[in-house]
């Protein structure tokens, strides 16, 4: 152990006589950099040298030339260069002093220090060398640098610009520095002839001086290029000293015995090598291959194919699943070859071009080629095929059921019209005379007179059947005739009519009325004068107006036989009777709280029942057995009770705007026309919302009329100008429901001013019917 | 009290998700939802009602069913996704870091699908579970079969990866082999879009589009990520098709593959068939050889030779083994000839298709044929077709590639040729002198072998689809083709039907019309010939005459049942108008009985429609108004379709009159 140090010592005492012998200057460089550890600033040369050399010029560089960068860094060497004596001298004296100072030193490395080192190699407790370097004293001129000679102060510019100048620059007190002497150019090739000792051919920057550098500095130079350790004498690698040697000490540090974990194989690392085993077994560690083998095994591999419905069991399909349609197969029209009809005239190959390619049909025109030869690739090939996938994937499927049904199957089975007959089918008589629309229409109970009321606001009575006008009467010169109807019985005849707020009772002259028919006439409109005269008639509120002025219209009227008058508040448009022929009802729309009047013939008397109705009423009708009135609003048809006064019943049959309304002679069936171009059928029993709904016109209803005399027919007059027939035969058992057929469309009426057939009416026995027309006439259909 | 139920909490709001909420629920990118969805079969649902699903869905919002993202988030393949990820983000790291090596290696691993065509997952668990049997699998193989054989045709980019393309190419060779085998093509068609095949597989109908043999053009805007996930996905169900039928009809899959072969376009020929059974590889190898191949089996020879030895009485070994074949096959015809024919004991029950009995068996069809195919017919599409209906040997150019029976023209034993060229006019020089070294002869244009039938190629498809050898003088080189007429189009009542005459599906008013325009065009000529050409040609005139008087005559006939109570005045004042209109004098009763009594006709037809329409509108008006509806919109689609059979008629009734008056 001992003996490797000396040896050591022994060599570099060798090595230092030989610097020695060289030049004295490398001892002082030497200094400086072991300094460096101790003393920065004089650290600052040797790092720059190191910067320089070892590592490109990236630091300083970059922003000048290399030369110049060469000549800098080499100047900064410079001071040091020259103050070396100065600096040796400083150091030895210093070495002395501590010399001084530890009195308890060897005085072996004093004798070293002596030749020249600024250290001394001590031994240490374990017996190894050790430097100890000489302390440095702190005083002011100690560790200046500026003091150590003159220094060119020009700053970092390039002493070029100093060229044309006899001096280099500035020193420290603004005294020029002079340029040395330089030789002439012989003196020069001289210098390159014999080198000088120490000759690099460079000038420091700073004094303008060549820069020689010692063989020390270049070795150091060397070493620091090479990236070796700087100092000569560091070792690296000294041999391993053994603390804890494997030597048996007398005095072990512990006395435990050895622990038993010692002996034993570890667990872990079983596990591990177990972990590794397994990964090998199961392929998961593959022994190494060069990654280009790999990967082109790994391309060699086929797909694995195996069978994978082996276990297959057939499972019901889920029923949301809907599976993808197939595209259609292609039709004639797609061959290269189709048939020459499928191909396209010239007209429709424009107008496919014509058309945007989205709105087409056909994404495709047929195109024919003479051989197969000819067919060129299809374009949009790949662009369907996209589509295709698109539609796979994103479009949503829906389930639609495709009914594959002959339409007419749909269609209910009508049975022919022809088994149906009787029914009107042509038209027999037309009843010219009215200017104007024909308003209303009204066959006697006996059948063979027929009254007409029109807008000319005249009444007048015509033979049915050879259509010869018997009589007439002006009822009012402004107001239209809105409606004229007949008292339902025979032992009278009487018409009713209104115009405006008037409701005149008249007993027209006519062929087949006897003049004791006209008499008994005229004593049941005249019976109630009397009764009125009587006083029996209930006074009215003395403030309140009437609700009907029953009045003799006045000689000139009745003596064309129109005998009263009654005067209502508001203009009256619809007139029922009851079937007794003692009441009659007329409603006035726009009467609000008095728009429904039930008038009594007998006591010339006039009652208001409702308070207050839902909505406009539109018509009324009075229960042909019962005593029941039915009053039609604009949306709803009620059912009151007469005697009990009381609402039995509200039919609904879902029209907006109710126009007409009649009952079956049974009582159990009401048929509604309505405005919204419906005709409904209801069946009283069952239920309130309509049997049946039947639309066979364009156009507004205008009337439906029930035939009363026991035919199964009913017939609606419409605004488009025609009446339809049905037959609607009501069946004697309750549980049967009605047979309707629509048997015949009667047209010849013309349409005026968006109106057609006004109004119907039905013959008492026969299959005849008549109707009103906006055109001014009445027909007689038979 | 029951409690209140808040909205959007149950039913439909429940049910259905929109594409953004089963993204985020997935915790996946959309491409990788999309990929998910077109491999699991999953796809967007209509709602009902939109509104009560969500208020805010526009209506491009899509919708799918919760419970499909349910099932959707228990996928295997989500987690793949998911570490595909991780070392996508891994990748991004180690580039980001400057670290080559680590993204390169990571990269390695990344195993891009699109790139190599070799996904590090696999498919087939999903086809397990949307074909949980193998007929729905082939059920739903047209898309499948359509899409791989066009991209088999695709060129390579680097959206389509050139192993992809030969993947598909390898697979559709495969599934085509199988049909060649197993006899299961059906029909085929040429279309303007590409030649359709039908194919009965175990029972089901599949039907794809195969593309003519050019470079496709890409055109629009066309995510091939798309089309590459669906490849992706039937490339594999195509490989489990294929596997589980050829072990259906015990062979080997997957087929050998020869690259030199299919290096020189052998394309079908490169793949070799084999048995199952490995003891007896050899005798069930059966590769494709066009018939020879490699000269005469050594095991074979020896049995004819004995044969021969035998019999001594025949000269020809092979001709004694043909016949001893063919008798046997005509015996096997014979004891299957029987088809019973099931005719109806009671009337009343329901007519049933009958089993069809066809005479020549589809596998036999072109068997006793040996076919050239020359330069310029599509050489696939022909092999293919031929060898599925039953033909052995089939020659070709060998510009058309490798795999051919012969490439000599001039081989006697070939019985058809093939061609699609024109009929020169002049003679040219011969064309291809690099094609001389093994066509030792050349013909000049037009130049025919003799004993040989030249057809075109569509004859070979028309063929196909009746089932039976057409004669070949209508498809001769040069010669007009019949139209190639769809096999697929099932003939319906009332629809217009080219191959059925033009007579025959006519309706009565257009007969009628068209008859009456006749007469009259007929009669003004003869008007013209009376008056211009009076003098000349009383002979013809006469035959006319005769002619007329015949037609007349059962025309009469014809309406002997129908009612007479036309009047006399409508016609005279309609032929007065008539004639007022040509500018001529009101004609003579000689020609009028015919024109009459079609005019007479024609009007009871107008007036029995009419009838029919009053009809229909007595009973349309006691229909509710959504039957109406329908009524209304069945009778729309129908009119349709009428219009546009009556459109049909009419063009063909113009042609076949521009046809008669040609040939006149």
């Amino acid at each position: 152990m001992k003996s490797k140090p000396v040896e050591k010592k022994r060599k570099a005492r060798d090595e230092e006589s030989d610097s020695e012998s060289d030049d004295e200057l490398g001892n002082g460089l030497f200094d400086g950099v072991l300094e460096a550890s101790e003393d920065e600033e004089d650290y600052i040369p040797s790092d720059a040298i190191d910067d320089g050399d070892s590592e490109s010029e990236a630091s300083e560089g970059s922003e000048e030339d290399e030369e110049e960068d060469d000549d800098a860094l080499l100047s900064d060497d410079i001071p040091s260069d020259i103050e070396d004596n100065d600096d040796m001298g400083k150091l030895r004296k210093g070495a002395e002093e501590l010399e001084i100072a530890e009195p308890g030193v060897d005085p072996k490395p004093k004798h070293q220090e002596e030749e020249g080192r600024n250290y001394r190699i001590e031994k240490d407790a374990n017996g190894g060398e050790r430097y100890v370097y000489d302390e440095i004293d702190p005083v002011y001129d100690s560790d200046d640098s500026d003091a150590k000679g003159p220094v060119n102060t020009i700053g970092d510019i390039p002493l070029s610009f100093y060229d044309s100048y006899p001096h280099i620059g500035y020193d420290i007190n603004g005294k020029k520095i002079m340029r040395p002497a330089t030789g002439d150019a012989l003196q020069s090739l001289l210098d390159t002839i014999e080198i000088p000792k120490g000759w690099t051919g460079l000038t420091d920057v700073n004094t303008g001086n060549p820069l020689n550098l010692s063989q020390e500095e270049l070795e150091l130079v060397r070493r620091v290029q090479q990236g070796l350790i700087p100092d000569e004498l560091h070792d690296p690698y000294p041999d391993t000293v053994e603390w804890f040697t494997s030597k048996q000490e007398t005095m072990p540090l512990s006395a435990a015995p050895e622990p038993k974990r010692r002996f034993l194989p570890s667990k872990n690392e079983a596990k591990q090598v177990m972990k590794l085993v397994r990964a090998i077994r199961e392929g998961r560690i593959l022994p190494y291959k060069p990654p280009e083998e790999r990967e082109r095994e790994e391309e060699e591999k086929e797909e694995v194919q195996f069978d994978l419905w082996q276990d297959e069991e057939p499972a019901a399909p889920n029923p949301m699943h809907i599976p993808a349609p197939k595209l259609p197969p292609p039709g004639y029209e797609m061959s290269y070859n189709p048939p020459e009809e499928y191909l396209p005239t010239k007209e429709e190959r424009e107008e496919w071009e014509k058309t945007d390619p989205e709105d087409r049909e056909k994404e495709f025109l047929p195109q024919k080629y003479n051989s197969l030869r000819k067919v060129p690739a299809w374009g949009t090939l790949v662009k369907e095929r996209f589509e295709r996938c698109m539609d796979l994937y994103l479009a949503p499927r829906v389930r639609k059921n495709r009914l594959n049904i002959d339409p007419n199957s749909l269609l209910p089975k009508l049975p022919s019209p022809a088994e149906l007959k009787p029914f009107p089918t042509v038209v027999q008589t037309i009843f010219r005379g009215h200017e104007g629309t024909v308003r209303s229409v009204a066959i006697d109970p006996t059948g063979v007179a027929l009254a007409t009321g029109g807008s000319d606001g005249t009444v007048r009575v015509w033979e049915l059947l050879t259509g010869r006008q018997v009589w007439s009467v002006k009822l009012s010169s402004e107001d239209p005739v809105y409606t004229v109807r007949w008292r339902p019985t025979k032992d009278a005849f009487i018409l009713a009519a209104s115009a405006g707020e008037d409701v005149f009772l008249m007993v027209p002259t006519h062929s087949s009325v006897t003049p004791t028919l006209d008499q008994a006439s005229r004593d049941v409109l005249a019976a109630g004068f009397g009764y009125a005269t009587n006083g029996q008639q209930p006074a009215t509120a003395p403030g309140k107006e009437p609700a009907g002025k029953w009045a003799r219209p006045g000689t000139k009227l009745e003596d064309a036989g129109v005998l009263v008058r009654v005067t209502v508040r508001s203009a009256v448009k619809v007139i029922t009777w009851h079937r007794r022929g003692d009441h009659f009802a007329t409603v006035s729309p726009e009467g609000q709280r008095s728009s429904v009047a039930i008038h009594t013939l007998s006591k010339h008397l006039t009652q208001i029942p409702f308070r207050k109705l839902h909505g406009l009423a539109q018509t009324v009708v009075f229960h042909p057995l019962k005593p029941l009135f039915f009053v039609a609003t604009m949306r709803t048809v009620r059912c009151y009770d007469l005697q009990k006064v009381e609402l039995v019943k509200i039919v609904q049959p879902g029209a907006k705007w109710i126009s007409s309304l009649d009952i079956h002679s049974g009582g159990d069936h009401l048929i509604v026309g309505s405005y919204d171009r419906r005709l409904l059928w209801h069946d009283l029993d069952l239920s309130n919302r309509p049997h049946k709904t039947m639309r066979f016109h364009p156009k507004a209803i205008r009337a439906v009329r029930y035939h009363k005399g026991g035919l199964p027919l009913f017939a609606d007059a419409s605004d488009d100008g025609t009446l339809q027939i049905f037959y609607g035969k009501v069946p004697n058992d309750q549980l049967e429901s009605p047979t309707i057929v629509p048997v015949k469309q009667l047209k010849g009426h013309k349409v005026v001013n968006q109106v057609g057939v006004v109004d119907i009416d039905w013959h008492p026995r026969e299959p005849w019917c008549v109707s009103a027309g906006a055109d001014g006439t009445a027909r007689l259909w038979m | 009290m029951a409690k209140i139920k808040k909205k959007g909490q149950s039913g439909q709001a429940k049910n259905y998700i929109t594409r953004t909420q089963a993204v985020k629920k997935l915790q996946i990118s959309l491409p990788d939802f999309r990929k998910l969805c077109i491999w699991k079969g999953i796809y967007p649902r209509e709602p009902r009602s939109r509104k009560k699903v969500s208020k805010s869905a526009t209506a491009s919002t899509t919708f799918y069913y919760t419970k499909d993202i349910q099932y959707l988030q228990h996928e295997p393949l989500l987690q793949k996704f998911r570490e595909q990820k991780v070392l996508e983000k891994k990748i991004s790291r180690a580039l980001g870091r400057g670290d080559v090596g680590d993204a390169a290696r990571l990269e390695r691993n990344a195993g891009r699908p699109d790139q190599t065509g070799k996904p590090r997952y696999t498919l087939h668990h999903v086809i397990r579970e949307r074909y949980p049997t193998f007929i729905d699998a082939i059920r739903d193989l047209d898309d499948c079969l359509s899409m791989l054989f066009l991209f088999a045709n695709l060129p390579s980019t680097t959206a389509v990866p050139a192993k992809m393309i030969a993947r598909c190419e390898r697979l559709c060779h495969e599934f085509q082999h199988y049909l060649i085998t197993s006899h299961s093509l059906r029909k085929s068609f040429l279309s303007i879009k590409g030649i359709y095949y039908q194919a009965n597989i175990q029972g089901e109908d599949v039907l794809w589009l195969v593309p003519y043999k050019f470079n496709q053009r890409v055109v629009g805007d066309i995510d091939f990520r798309i089309m590459g996930t669906f490849v992706e996905f039937y490339m594999t169900l195509l490989g489990f098709v294929n596997y589980r039928l050829y072990s259906s009809i015990g062979l080997k899959y997957p087929p050998k593959f020869d690259q030199t072969k299919d290096e020189k376009g052998a394309e079908l020929a490169a793949l070799t068939l084999e048995g199952v059974n490995l003891a007896t590889n050899e005798e069930t190898t059966k590769a494709i050889t066009n018939g020879e191949g490699h000269g005469p089996d050594p095991k074979v020879q020896a049995e004819v030779d004995k044969l021969v030895k035998k019999l001594r009485t025949e000269t020809n070994g092979d001709k004694v083994d043909e016949e001893m074949a063919e008798g046997e096959d005509e015996d096997e015809e014979k004891a299957t000839d029987a088809i019973d024919k099931f005719e109806p004991a009671a009337p009343g029950g329901d007519v049933l298709p009958q089993p069809t009995y066809s005479g020549n068996d589809p596998s036999k069809l072109f068997a006793n044929c040996t076919f050239f195919l020359s330069r310029e017919t599509p050489r696939q599409s022909l092999e293919f077709i031929l060898r599925a209906f039953g033909c052995k040997r089939i020659g070709w150019d060998s510009i058309l590639g490798e795999g051919s029976f012969t490439t000599d023209e001039s081989d006697p034993s070939i019985t058809h040729q093939i061609v699609d060229r024109p009929i020169i006019q002049a003679a040219t020089t011969e064309e291809g002198d690099g094609e001389d070294n093994q066509t030792a002869q050349k013909l000049g244009p037009n130049q025919r072998y003799p004993g040989r039938i030249y057809v075109q190629p569509q004859w070979v498809w028309d063929c196909v689809n009746d089932e039976e050898l057409k004669s070949p003088e209508l498809y001769a080189p040069g010669a007009a083709l019949p139209p190639h007429l769809s096999p697929f189009v099932k003939p319906m009542q009332g629809q217009y039907d080219p191959t059925i005459p033009l007579e025959e599906q006519q309706t009565e008013g257009e007969a009628l019309e068209a008859e009456i325009e006749d007469a009259k065009v007929e009669a003004e000529s003869e008007e013209e010939d009376s008056e211009v050409e009076n003098d000349m040609d009383v002979a013809d005139d006469n035959d006319d005459d005769e002619e007329e008087d015949s037609d007349a005559e059962e025309e009469k006939e014809d309406e002997e049942d129908e009612d007479e109570d036309e009047d006399e005045e409508v016609l005279q004042r309609q032929r007065e108008l008539e004639a007022e209109i040509s500018g001529k004098a009101v004609k003579s009763k000689q020609v009028d009985p015919k024109l009459k009594a079609k005019l007479d006709k024609k009007k009871e037809l107008e007036r029995k429609k009419k009838e029919e329409a009053e009809d229909l509108e007595r009973a349309k008006g006691m229909l509710s108004k959504k039957k109406r509806k329908l009524f209304e919109q069945m009778q729309y689609t129908n009119k349709k379709k009428s219009t546009e059979d009556m459109k049909l008629r009419s063009k063909r009734r113009r042609l076949e009159k521009e046809k008669a008056a040609g040939k006149a």
